[in-house]
């Protein structure tokens, strides 16, 4: 008896749940495209507002540009600065990162490999920097770059970025280091291998994720910076994107058309390198935080 | 022995800027905090604690600690439950979901001078897209970032729509190191989905959530620049948070030493909360 | 093996970038050069870039030894930036302030070099630079002439018949016309227009100039009565519904908008905002009104005006002589005439010719019995913004009485330091 009943009920069972399933994914699916909707509208209405003049925006601010005014990128581009603003940020960038990579590790290599008390005073000491607001040391900082004869010089920005991304950027690696089993470490010192070869041959090539994360992170806030070239950068050959952006913003007052072709152009290399490498930018993070 | 020695090399490039520019610095604002400073003058006038028997007694101050506590509360609670769901369907490896994460961590990308830029324009009382598409539909706008009961939550909105994603990868990241095993048990136990997510998901996840809420409470009680750009604290205060107190203080009213008190209790406040969190999450995990 | 040649590539960048830093270094200009002096000159107005580098090419073209680098740094970060140059010696030559509590702070901090005895003060109207004066001497010295009353739209007011008002009666018949009209009388922005209007609304109810030194010192009060009724004539434009909806989700470009498309007759925010409003519609004819809160008799001051843009020198500049010489040639006729019509903003400089509408229009101004901005007669920020805070309260419906009470609070804290 109990046997034909299962029989009998199990493909119903079964279709109920199907349904339940569909229902369920056709939810999920409807919550993932409303969300996707709310973050690239926004993308969406930015480009367009780009090709708009000022009057066609007011009058129709959702719709489509009646035609497209490319002359606004025009006008930003023939000013002639902007590749050199984007070379200075693609220098700035790409150096700040590679030392920062570099330096972190290193220290991170010593922070995992020093002993106890001189270890967690080092660790300590980075990882507190995550919580002191920018704005705190901005002004004796400042005297301090200028003292030095720093401001308005790449090296300045330079220096400074490393200086700041070392406590988020040594939390990371620390972590993931103290994840790596020490079994390995003792093998190639039995093997002769000194602290350099540990860190360059061992260590290092296994802290890659970490390596990735840090990177990412400070890729993103390095290019993105405005707060230091405000800051420190006064002459238009030393400039960055963002400190660029900020002075149309103010040229063109008042005036959302004008001021999305700057958001657009200093936003392109970003999402450009950012699709590109988005298996980097995302793996890159997990793999460096979880295992923190 | 010798061979150690060279550990203290490798620390040397790291702590030598980071002692020179990071903690130089801010012991200096350290002890400015305790002057009366106006951010320009040779004269530095010593007051003690003056500052922060000041700002003890500042109703502006409790304001911007208030709110930075309500928006901190808002952006944790919605930003973790939502990302957690996020990332809940998004923890197979398909195509489909790979795209649906690239696009929610998108935003992450961006300056946030540009995503302060969208946000304002988006919120606009006459041309924003928010406002016309009420319009469109009959229904009353709304002042999104004028209305002072109303511009705290657009402002956490545009702040999750913008860190969303990074947590979302980091649950991702953390659902996908549970094994798989576990929950073929759990499904041989005959365990319900919700009780799979409690005895099984929850406790595996926790080291995930620790980092998504120390990271998430950081990162809200130092919000600044969306905030500078889209409201400047206003209106009348309502979204005024310990950040742009500070800021107001230093470079509007002259106020160096009061601003470098106040950011003295915006670091003993993250410091106190996230230590707690950490706790409270860990004695979780072994309560398990 | 993989990860070697991960790590070739990462220092092949690195090589690269520092090439092309080295480059950067050796082509991109900036650097004195052949005995050339550079001075820096910090202003907070991007929207003047463009005239600006045109008057310094004609001055390093008279003056080929001194090459000019200019620093803009818009309003909002401008003090902190200006904060951090003043600190050094080298971070600035000359630079701009505003009048009112930033002036107050820097002459105190001893940062300005004494210009009373030089040559080209003679340049600029006896009247128009007292703002940048302290104890009989001149630290600074106010290029821009701003008056901070409504503008208005001469079309719409001759389409509906309104003659300018000269008094509270007329102004609020003008609205009311309007508003019947389907025009939005005035359009308010929260964030530039609290502390441009409530001059207006000041300044016949308190007509004493010193009245905000009065509240400094303790003497009066912003619940007393002159305040009171300050608050109280914004609060019937507002009962009345003469703002457009919802000001306090209107920025000054919202505000600016409205009054540009024609939607709205005045805008509440000064004369510095004509240019803006042509440049998008270039067919509006506009006009400066100033709304009087009394009867016409009563009425002392007929308009506000404000001197800012103050430029001064670094104190601790070495460069004195050379930054002395760029602001002689600011002060020169045709120069400050020259930036005068290409910015659309006026200047205290004597005789200087306006050639744009707008200009002229403001220009009759200066005959009008006008009186200096209050908002900048501060010697404490803090001040400023409890009353600007004020403003907004009323705007957001909270009551008169209460906004001044609450406002008040502010003032007693900073004045009992």
């Amino acid at each position: 008896m109990s046997v034909k009943h299962e029989v009998n009920s199990a493909p119903e069972a079964e279709s109920s749940a199907k349904v339940a399933n569909n229902v369920k994914d056709i939810m999920k699916q409807l919550i993932l495209a409303l969300y996707a909707a709310l973050i690239l509208g926004p993308f969406m209405l930015v480009v367009m507002t780009s090709l708009k003049t000022t009057q066609e925006l007011y009058q129709n601010p959702l719709g489509l540009p009646s035609t497209f005014h490319f002359e606004n990128y025009a006008k930003i581009l023939m000013e002639g600065k902007m590749p050199f603003y984007f070379k200075n940020s693609f220098i700035v960038t790409i150096i700040s990162v590679t030392l920062i990579i570099f330096f972190a590790s290193l220290a991170s290599y010593a922070i995992t490999r020093l002993d106890g008390w001189k270890s967690k005073l080092m660790y300590g000491l980075f990882t507190i920097g995550m919580m002191i607001p920018t704005q705190v040391n901005m002004i004796p900082l400042y005297l301090l770059v200028v003292k030095l004869g720093l401001n308005n010089s790449i090296l300045g920005l330079i220096i400074i970025y490393i200086a700041f991304a070392m406590p988020f950027a040594t939390f990371i690696m620390v972590g993931f280091m103290r994840g790596i089993p020490k079994s390995l470490i003792e093998a190639s010192k039995i093997d002769g291998a000194n602290e350099w070869q540990i860190y360059s041959r061992v260590v290092l090539p296994l802290s890659l994720p970490s390596v990735a994360t840090v990177a990412i992170f400070n890729f993103v806030w390095v290019w993105n910076d405005l707060l230091f070239p405000l800051l420190f950068v006064r002459t238009d050959s030393v400039k960055t994107l963002p400190l660029a952006m900020l002075r149309f913003q103010g040229e063109y007052m008042f005036d959302f058309p004008m001021i999305f072709v700057g958001v657009v152009l200093a936003s392109i290399p970003m999402i450009v390198t950012y699709v590109l490498l988005q298996r980097w930018f995302i793996q890159g993070l997990t793999a460096g935080s979880v295992k923190g | 022995m010798k061979s150690r020695r060279i550990l203290y090399l490798f620390l040397l490039p790291a702590l030598a800027l980071y002692i020179m520019f990071f903690v130089i610095p801010t012991v200096a604002a350290l002890g400015l905090s305790f002057t009366d400073w106006n951010g320009i003058s040779s004269n530095i006038p010593f007051v003690g604690l003056d500052n922060y028997k000041e700002l003890l007694k500042d109703n502006i101050f409790h304001k911007s600690v208030g709110n930075n506590v309500k928006f901190t509360l808002v952006v944790l609670t919605a930003q973790t439950a939502l990302s957690l769901v996020f990332a809940i369907f998004l923890m197979k490896n398909s195509k489909l979901n790979v795209v649906y994460r690239t696009v929610f961590f998108l935003p992450m990308v961006l300056a946030s001078v540009s995503i302060a830029f969208i946000w304002m324009f988006t919120y606009d009382s006459n041309i924003g897209a928010l406002n016309v598409m009420l319009g469109n539909l009959g229904l009353a706008k709304q002042s999104w970032l004028g209305n002072s009961k109303i511009a705290i939550y657009s402002l956490a909105f545009a702040q999750i729509w913008t860190h969303i994603g990074q947590v979302m990868i980091i649950f991702i990241a953390g659902l996908q190191s549970i094994p798989e095993n576990l929950y073929e048990a759990a499904r041989i136990e005959g365990a319900s989905a919700w009780q799979t997510f409690r005895y099984v998901t929850w406790p595996l996840l926790i080291p995930a959530a620790t980092i998504v809420v120390a990271l998430t409470t950081i990162q809200s009680f130092r919000a600044f620049d969306l905030i500078f750009v889209m409201t400047d604290g206003g209106p009348a205060y309502a979204t005024e948070i310990i950040s742009t107190f500070l800021y107001h203080n230093a470079f509007i009213n002259h106020r160096f030493g009061l601003a470098s008190a106040s950011a003295v209790i915006l670091m003993l406040i993250i410091a106190v909360i996230t230590y707690t969190q950490s706790k409270l999450l860990a004695s979780q995990n072994k309560g398990m | 093996m993989k990860n070697k040649k991960l790590l070739s590539i990462v220092a092949l960048i690195t090589v690269f970038a520092l090439l092309l830093t080295g480059c950067a270094k050796g082509g991109g200009g900036g650097q004195a050069q052949g005995g050339k002096t550079t001075i820096t000159f910090a202003h907070w107005r991007p929207e003047d870039t463009e005239a600006f580098k045109k008057i310094i090419a004609k001055f390093e073209e008279q003056n080929p030894n001194v090459k000019v680098e200019m620093t803009i740094t818009p309003s909002a970060n401008y003090i902190a930036n200006l904060q951090g140059m003043l600190l050094s010696g080298e971070g600035v030559d000359v630079f701009t302030t505003f009048p009112g509590s930033q002036f107050e702070t820097i002459y105190s901090s001893n940062a300005y070099s004494d210009l009373t005895n030089e040559g080209f003060v003679k340049n600029f109207e006896p009247a128009l630079i007292k703002a940048g004066q302290k104890d009989g001497k001149q630290y600074a010295i106010p290029y821009q002439l701003v008056y901070n009353i409504p503008v208005y739209n001469k079309a719409l007011f001759a389409k509906y018949n309104i003659e300018v008002p000269k008094d509270w009666d007329s102004f609020l018949k003008a609205s009311e016309t309007l508003k019947k009209n389907g025009i939005i009388p005035i359009a308010f922005s929260i964030d530039v227009s609290p502390q441009q209007f409530i001059n207006s609304m000041i300044m016949n109810n308190a007509p004493e100039e010193d009245i905000f030194q009065k509240l400094e010192a303790g003497q009066t009060k912003l619940t007393d009565e002159w305040f009171i009724k300050s608050l109280g004539a914004l609060k019937e434009l507002k009962d009345k519904g003469y703002f457009q909806q919802d000001v306090p989700g209107t920025k000054a470009d919202g505000a600016l908008a409205l009054f540009a498309q024609e939607k709205a007759a005045m805008l509440a925010a000064g004369s510095f905002s004509m240019a803006t409003v042509k440049k998008q519609n270039p067919n509006i004819q506009q006009g400066l009104i100033a709304p009087i809160t009394t009867t016409e008799d009563k009425a002392v001051w007929k308009g506000i005006h404000t001197s800012t843009f103050m430029l001064g020198i670094n104190a601790k500049s070495k460069k004195q002589t050379e930054a002395k010489k760029f602001i002689e040639f600011l002060s020169n006729v045709d120069i400050a005439s020259q930036y005068a019509n290409e910015t659309g903003q006026m200047v205290t400089v004597k005789g200087a010719k306006y050639s744009t509408p707008e200009l002229q229009e403001s220009g009759k101004w200066t005959s009008v019995k006008t009186r200096f901005q209050p908002m900048y007669t501060f010697k404490k920020e803090e001040i400023k913004t409890a009353i600007v805070t004020a403003v907004q309260k009323i705007q957001q419906g909270i009551s008169v009485e209460q906004a001044a009470k609450e406002a008040q609070i502010e003032v007693d804290k900073v004045i009992k330091k």
